[in-house]
């Protein structure tokens, strides 16, 4: 043996993670829980703006992906990458800066999305200035790994590497390509796409952001984790391979399968078909390397606490990445789209796959850091049995309030009645399934509270190690042998294999997203579609703002239920002043597409003051400051230039006659509420008169019915 | 001999699952026509042909594994007549279940036991790797989704034989339309706004008044006194009174004054009974009344409605 050289791990870093993860693991999951309670007592945002359910929806999923999960795979893989590469990580200041600003991060996302600052693309909420700190943030992280990669003591990189470096390029190019925006101000910008291709793009990375940063890291961790726990070899080194570069390759076409049935032309809806049924067997070569790995360990697996997280967590892999092609299939997800069915699905894989891999880890390595035993073996179990508890009561109801809403959506009665007319009917007999998952919830938390004491005991039961100290020998220059596997080259080479990822990971977004761009065709124009108004335009930056596309869609299928329900289908052509598209993707309340028109200005004044003054029953907050609050028109010219920059065609200089035209659209709007008797002083100077003129222009352009209030 | 087993297995499933496949996304609904380009035809067309000449040589190959096995068989029966024992030892190696020999196939694990075998020799922080093969079902699995896709993008794109989205939606309505049409067919007469009668029987109006409570009152009032929409307890209405105006009135709204047509949502009967009601209610002078809009009805006659475009409040007769 050579010499051997003296060195150590940085685990500081890994507890700081650590922490950050189980803390922002319980605000995320409790934020859950308030929202969940919310669909059951739609005052319990407390009659502030703040905590409705538009706002601390985007809230909860942002804490759990990017604050929950989001340091769990770094605090994961600091751990991991240190030791499979023999050797300290590069820099101890990228990884505190990596840290530190990961955490300036979530803290602004908790600051600025209860105050409605919002780009409203699902998972990538964040507005521009955050945007760029997270890049920032990303490339530092990145530099740090690649800087320990080359400083290794291992010839090869290890196959959770190989997951690391996929992750780190197929999430920057995504990040990046999701959050092009025209800045207004500090806290507004327009996406520089538009329509169906905004939506195109942000369901390309809102899937990817479920394959690569909820998947491909955590499978990374699993690969360490899992054999270390089990103390047994990885199953098959070829089912590594071939699965890994698979699931890269095919992943990244799946997106489209969230725009089934929607104005997306029906090739590319095809293409998110196909590739998700492909991606059937390359996810289910990771759990079966997962479990495979555990043969011989099973006996094991029932008094290891570790294991049994672990096993759950790989099982509960297999079944969503299973649900999840079956999802893709159209006749299906005519059925679960817009339904609780995906909320439960998702849930199968952050509470299972993510949640209870992330459990598994802490119980594993927090003893170690801190050369201990894990404090009870006895709570960890309890926490595994109420955890798993937690995941069945959360998901079986919302599976079966997925399929009783859709059932009732399209049950039409022998006469061609639409059975259930009313869609209120179909959200309160969702209630109790509701209050199930909200129990399901708050016995998942439960567990994750035990882990915390768990922890924390432990932790103080032993002492932290903050530099362990290893002697490992120095890399050799690697002489090849007869006989290698033809994957180790690529093992040895950290950059080309950084190349591959990332040009098989380009070929399907490009292939998808370049002809919604550069052809025509893919997007017929509709002539008698016209920009938004001013006052329009500022009533849409308070839909978005209030995150009404949380609970309202506005995508019409082409199906009977739908189109004898809200009217015509909703066409590509419709949205291409539409920045960002506001499709949704969950329908709480009806679809809003074709809402122009429908009902007098005054129904939706008295409604948003309180909708159950005019939709009994209603799980939808009151919105009581739209009325108090003036409309604030500082930002309407900037905003007119930002959008004739994009492409929308505003006339030159229209700018500055911008707020003219506004005032006078909200005096019409003002005095069509006065002839139904609301009469409150400066009415047309407030917030509600925008939020009227939006939703009383949904949809009209090519309906050729007079609106109401002109 | 162990060895050659997979790719019989992978024969063996790949026929039948792909039947099964053909025919389930038969029921998929899947989409194509509409916007397709030139460049997309092409490159499909490549791409397609490349993965079918895939599937082919991958066909050849499984029906050449095929063929030697059957040439084998064959050779042990023949060395079994000339006496060779060995191959005959061999060749009855009994002792196995059909499930577990199956399973074994299936699988091709390399047992426990016999890891040593196929473990590497280097590791990574203490992690060894097993050098098992693909599991033939998984492998069989991956081919059977890519021939799913092969077909399901030849079907509805490249053939153009699927109904896209919109032909199917066009699909759906015309034979909902038949099937409305021929349920109504064997109904009694329906009601219309030419035919209609004021009922006055008390439990049709219950009946009118609990679908009044349920869809009226938001804009009408709970007693009908008005508040977004006008007021019924008074003789003055925008869009003609009567039993005839006010059915037609709720069967085909009057949006531009916000009034939604409910003929998709009720039954001509059901708009009978709660037209019926609405009439009842006038002279009941409930409280907080709404002025009074557009013009004074007298009676029931059979001049068509006033002109829905007619008075609006601003213009209305002041009453109190």
């Amino acid at each position: 043996m050579a010499n051997l050289e003296q060195f150590s791990y940085d685990n500081t870093i890994v507890k700081k993670f650590a922490i950050a993860s189980v803390v922002f693991g319980l605000v995320g999951m409790l934020v859950g829980l308030w929202a969940a309670l919310e669909l059951i007592f739609p005052t319990l945002n407390l009659s502030i703006p703040y905590t409705t359910f538009g706002r601390i929806r985007p809230l909860h999923t942002n804490a759990v992906i990017f604050a929950f999960v989001g340091n769990g795979i770094f605090m994961g893989v600091y751990y991991s990458l240190q030791r499979l590469l023999k050797t300290r990580m590069a820099s101890d200041l990228l990884s505190n800066f990596h840290f530190w600003g990961w955490q300036l991060i979530i803290l602004a996302a908790a600051i600025t999305l209860p105050l409605g600052i919002t780009s409203s693309h699902e998972y990538a909420e964040l507005e521009w200035p955050i945007d760029i700190a997270i890049a920032l943030v990303w490339v530092a992280f990145g530099l740090n790994m690649f800087l320990t990669i080359f400083k290794r003591r291992e010839n090869h990189l290890y196959v959770a590497i190989w997951f690391y470096i996929a992750t780190w390029v197929t999430v920057t190019v995504l990040h990046i390509f999701n959050n092009l925006e025209l800045p207004v101000s500090l806290f507004k910008s327009y996406p520089v796409f538009a329509g169906v291709q905004d939506a195109l793009v942000q369901w390309w990375y809102g899937h990817n952001a479920v394959a690569f940063f909820l998947t491909t890291p955590y499978l990374g961790l699993m690969y360490y984790f899992l054999p270390k726990a089990a103390n047994r070899p990885v199953y098959s080194y070829r089912l590594s391979i071939i699965h890994f570069w698979a699931l890269i390759f095919i992943y990244i076409w799946a997106g489209p399968h969230h725009l089934l049935y929607t104005s997306l032309p029906d090739w590319a809806q095809s293409l998110g078909t196909v590739f998700s049924i492909m991606l059937i067997a390359p996810s289910w070569g990771g759990m079966l390397n997962g479990l495979l790995t555990l043969r011989g360990a099973w006996d094991r697996v029932r008094q290891d606490p570790v294991l049994k997280f672990l096993v759950v967590a790989v099982t509960a892999y297999g079944m969503s990445t299973f649900e999840g092609p079956m999802l893709s299939i159209k006749s299906v997800n005519a059925i679960s789209h817009f339904t609780d069915w995906t909320i439960g699905h998702v849930h199968i894989g952050a509470l299972g796959w993510n949640g209870f891999m992330t459990f598994g880890i802490l119980y594993w390595l927090i003893p170690r850091i801190y050369k201990t035993e894990l404090f009870s073996q006895k709570m960890a179990n309890t926490h595994f049995w109420i955890g798993t508890l937690g995941i069945l009561f959360y998901a079986i109801p919302l599976y079966w309030a997925g399929w009783t809403q859709s059932l009732m959506w399209k049950q039409f009665t022998p006469d061609g009645f639409l059975q259930y007319g009313n869609f209120l009917e179909t959200v309160t007999q969702l209630i109790p399934m509701y209050a199930m998952r909200a129990l399901g919830g708050t016995l998942y938390l439960t567990g994750a509270c035990i882990m915390v004491y768990n922890l924390l005991k432990t932790a103080g039961q032993g002492t932290f190690v903050a530099n362990e100290a290893v002697e490992a020998p120095a890399r050799e220059v690697y002489v090849k042998h007869k006989g290698d596997h033809w994957h180790k080259w690529i093992e040895r080479r950290p950059i080309q294999m950084l190349i591959a990822a990332l040009v098989l990971i380009l070929i399907g977004g490009i292939i998808e997203i370049f002809p919604m761009m550069l052809i025509d065709d893919n997007v017929p124009k509709i002539a008698t579609v016209k920009p938004y108004t001013p006052l329009e335009l500022e009533g849409r930056d308070i839909y978005i703002r209030e995150g009404c596309v949380g609970c309202h869609s506005q995508m019409i299928r082409p199906f009977r239920s739908e189109t004898e329900r809200y009217g015509e289908y909703s066409k590509s052509g419709e949205y291409i002043y539409d920045r960002p598209f506001l499709w949704g993707s969950k329908r709480t309340g009806p679809d809003l597409h074709r809402e122009g028109g429908k009902y007098p200005d005054s129904w939706h004044y008295n409604h948003m003051y309180d909708p159950r003054s005019m939709s009994p029953g209603s799980l939808m907050p009151p919105y009581p400051w739209l009325i108090e609050n003036d409309l604030n028109t500082a930002l309407v010219p900037g905003k007119i230039r930002a959008l004739r920059t994009l492409g929308t065609p505003y006339e030159e200089g229209y700018d500055t006659i911008a707020i003219e035209d506004l005032q006078k659209q909200a005096m019409k709007i003002a005095e069509s509420l006065r002839k139904d008797g609301i009469d409150d002083e400066g009415l047309e100077n407030k917030e509600i008169i925008a939020v009227i003129a939006y939703l009383q222009r949904l949809g009209t352009d090519i309906k050729p019915k007079a609106q109401a209030g002109k | 001999m162990d060895m050659k087993k997979p790719f019989l297995n992978k024969a063996c499933l790949i026929l039948p699952m792909l039947a099964v496949s053909a025919t389930a996304f038969a029921q998929d609904a899947g989409a194509g026509g509409g916007a397709q380009t030139f460049f997309y035809d092409k490159f499909f067309g490549t791409f397609m042909l490349a993965l079918a000449a895939v599937v082919i040589l991958a066909a050849i190959g499984t029906l050449y594994r095929l063929l030697n096995a059957m040439i084998k068989v064959k050779q042990i029966e023949i060395y079994q007549e000339k006496g060779l024992e060995a191959y005959l030892e061999e060749a009855k190696k009994p002792g196995e279940s059909l499930w577990s020999r199956l399973y074994k196939r299936w699988t091709n694990v390399v047992p426990i036991e016999k890891e040593q075998d196929v473990l590497f020799d280097h590791e990574y922080d203490g992690i060894r790797e097993l050098d098992n093969s693909l599991p033939p079902w998984w492998v069989a699995m991956f081919y059977i989704t890519i021939a799913f896709a092969a077909v399901y993008m030849s079907y509805y794109h490249f053939f153009g034989m699927g109904a896209g989205s919109k032909e199917q939606y066009e699909q759906e309505m015309d034979q909902a339309e038949k099937a409305v049409a021929e349920f109504r067919s064997l109904q009694a007469d329906q009601i219309n706004e030419d035919n209609v009668t004021a009922l006055t029987d008390e439990a049709d109006l219950s009946v009118g008044q609990a679908i009044f409570q349920v869809n009226c009152v938001a804009c009408h009032g709970a007693n009908g006194e008005g508040g977004v929409g006008p007021n019924m307890t008074d003789q003055y209405w925008i869009n003609g009174g009567g039993i005839k105006n006010v059915f037609k009135t709720i069967t085909y709204g009057v949006p531009e004054k916000g009034m939604i047509s409910w003929k998709t949502q009720l039954r001509s009967s059901e708009i009978q009974k709660v037209a019926s009601y609405i009439l009842t209610l006038q002279g009941t002078n409930p409280p907080n009344p709404k002025e009074p809009q557009g013009e004074l009805y007298q009676g029931e006659t059979d001049q068509p409605a006033p002109d829905s475009t007619a008075v609006d409040s601003g213009g209305g007769v002041g009453m109190n």
